[in-house]
């Protein structure tokens, strides 16, 4: 079996209720060796909870999860040995230096020798580039710097496992690139698995990806294959005028599905999303300019992004509920 | 993975042990490498030896002597207390709890390491430092009348009283997500004991709540008063006697009597301090005689 093949998490129906609210849909996933994959959704969607459920930290209401083969309910203790965690909002002990709460974390996971120990902390520290801030308490950090501690803490044990709950959330854009390079290093020698916004991070990095809507799975794949999909279904206009009248014919067409509206600069710009891309191509310009009242000053089809991909799949679902 | 993770031992301990020392040696620097220890230290030390010795000046040493088990009684679990829910509740407020729960260890080496250090702290700082203190205190006052093996029992029932708060506090903590829920139960469990208006009806309608709490231990105000009290003062322990168990429906109570049998000595501290007969008794035998007597028709084995 190859690596691209041997899963990592699988859950099968895994569903968790709060108090009659269903927090996550029976939810069927994979995620295999060796990959990035990026677990997308809008805010709720249940991406924190099912890593919750993965780490053991809450107990599912229905179904199974299995991390490396093992159950998370009965093989936590197995399971968690070779997983690296950050979560969403990372705290630690306040009056530990950054090298204390790492020394914490690596005694959870060795015995010693403590040399070797406290050389992978310095190895660890020296990657998310902490070196000068070691021995300074965490009391005094910034939100990037609890970050960076955090994703040195998740990996401080070679995990085989990273799990980062929106690890760049509260970081620069340096920050940002910073994380992602460490993720890019770390392909190597583990798969990661993290939930994020950033829909951009996702798609400069990642293989695969998971989207869940309302706790429940609405797509899955690589990332190539989701791209695909939303392939020439896109396009742009930008008028000048008086743009009412022309929204309305646009948006009246069965075959459009969605539009976004940017004005700026006196000009009005258009994210058409439609069903049927050749008749959107011939219809879109003279359905604008039909009234007479707008000029048109771009007009293209859109290339597509992940976000674009995301937001598609997120409205669909959103509409067959 | 690189060569160089081969050369660390991974963790072999299992079980509810798994990740126990790690968290125990992080509790215990919580407490001694922070200012929480001097700030209990100071805290304790004014209550206690300041009330005492501002007591001394006003009612004399064996009524100070006396406040000080008392207050050492009410206020310690109350410190213990706080500080466990606190300890739990931070965690889970800040997400600490959910961060260390997310490594390689069980809820039970969690509790348990708090447990312990919450343990070892406060015996430092309300039980041992402030009771040393109160006995040099108490001691040129008093002269031989202070039987130091007996005030260092009375000492050891203050600490068995604080752990019984102490856990207390740690079982509410896991089971309530709220501090006040939490410091409002244990709080009326402690002063139960000396309020007049709750432990009448307690002793009535739920007698065998009295066997199971810590209440005569340190602040029992009824006769013949605190246990702490007649250690400390060298007096004989009452004996303690039960009637029945309450699995058989019959009313179970402990009820403590003096072991000495003259009538002086049946009297309660509070009585005796009255007399001025505390410090002139010394070298008494203490004895505690634990008679378990049936009542009629039970059939309790």
């Amino acid at each position: 079996m190859s690596a691209a093949s041997i899963p990592v998490i699988e859950t099968s129906g895994l569903t968790k209720t709060f108090k009659g609210v269903h927090a996550l849909k029976p939810l069927d996933l994979k995620v295999t060796q060796s990959s990035i994959c990026g677990f997308l959704g809008p805010n709720g969607a249940g991406k924190t909870t099912t890593i919750k459920l993965l780490l053991g930290l809450a107990k599912p209401t229905g179904g199974s999860a299995r991390v490396f083969g093992k159950d998370v309910q009965h093989e936590g203790d197995e399971i968690r040995r070779r997983i690296g965690y950050l979560s969403q909002d990372p705290r630690y002990y306040e009056y530990m230096t950054a090298r204390e709460t790492l020394r914490f974390t690596a005694k959870f996971f060795f015995d010693g020798p403590r040399s070797e120990i406290e050389r992978r902390i310095s190895e660890t520290l020296d990657l998310v580039g902490l070196t000068d801030k070691a021995d300074r308490p965490i009391k005094g950090f910034s939100g990037g710097e609890r970050q960076r501690l955090g994703i040195a803490q998740a990996q401080v044990n070679y995990p085989d496992l990273l799990i980062l709950d929106e690890p760049a959330a509260s970081l620069d854009p340096i920050g940002r690139r910073d994380v992602l390079e460490v993720l890019c290093r770390l392909r190597k020698y583990c798969t990661v698995f993290y939930s994020t916004h950033i829909l951009d991070d996702v798609q400069r990095v990642s293989d695969t990806v998971v989207i869940l809507n309302k706790g429940a799975l609405v797509a899955q794949g690589p990332i190539e294959d989701l791209l695909a999909r939303g392939q020439g279904a896109a396009f742009t206009l930008t008028v000048k005028g008086d743009f009412a009248a022309a929204e309305t014919r646009l948006r009246s067409q069965p075959w459009v599905s969605g539009m976004q509206v940017m004005a700026r600069n006196g000009r009005v710009n258009w994210q058409i999303r439609v069903s049927d891309p050749d008749l959107a191509e011939d219809q879109l310009v003279p359905l604008a300019l039909a009234g007479g009242d707008v000029t048109v000053c771009e007009f293209g089809r859109k290339a597509q992004n992940l976000e674009d991909v995301f937001l598609s799949i997120v409205e669909e679902d959103n509409h067959e509920r | 993975m690189s060569g160089s993770a081969s050369l660390l031992i991974p963790s072999r301990s299992r079980g509810w042990r798994m990740g126990l020392g790690n968290l125990l040696s992080k509790e215990l620097a919580g407490w001694w490498r922070t200012r929480r220890w001097w700030v209990q230290c100071l805290v304790a030390l004014l209550l206690l030896n300041g009330m005492m010795a501002l007591n001394m000046e006003g009612g004399g040493p064996m009524n100070a002597g006396l406040n000080f088990l008392v207050t050492a009684g009410l206020s310690a679990p109350i410190a213990a207390m706080s500080l466990a829910s606190d300890s739990i509740f931070g965690e889970r407020h800040t997400g600490t709890a959910a961060w260390v729960l997310s490594k390689p260890m069980r809820r039970q080496a969690f509790i348990l390491s708090k447990v312990v250090a919450h343990g070892l702290g406060m015996l430092v700082a309300w039980v041992v430092l402030p009771g040393v203190l109160a006995y040099l205190q108490l001691r040129p006052a008093i002269g031989n009348g202070l039987s130091g093996i007996g005030f260092m029992g009375a000492l050891g029932l203050n600490y068995l009283n604080l752990l019984f708060y102490l856990t207390l506090a740690f079982m509410l903590a896991t089971l309530f997500n709220g501090r006040g829920a939490v410091l409002g139960i244990a709080i009326l469990v402690d002063f139960t004991g000396m309020m007049q208006f709750v432990a009448l009806p307690v002793q009535k309608y739920i007698p065998w709540l009295n066997d199971i709490m810590p209440w005569k231990l340190m602040i029992d105000f009824a006769s013949p008063g605190p246990l702490a009290g007649h250690l400390a003062m060298g007096a004989p322990l009452p004996t303690v006697t039960r009637s029945s168990p309450p699995s058989h429906g019959a009313s179970c109570s402990w009820a403590l009597r003096s072991g000495d049998s003259d009538e002086k000595s049946s009297r309660t501290p509070m009585q005796r301090l009255d007399e001025g007969t505390f410090g002139r008794r010394r070298n008494t035998r203490c004895r505690t005689e634990l008679s378990l007597q049936r009542s009629a028709g039970s059939s309790w084995r």
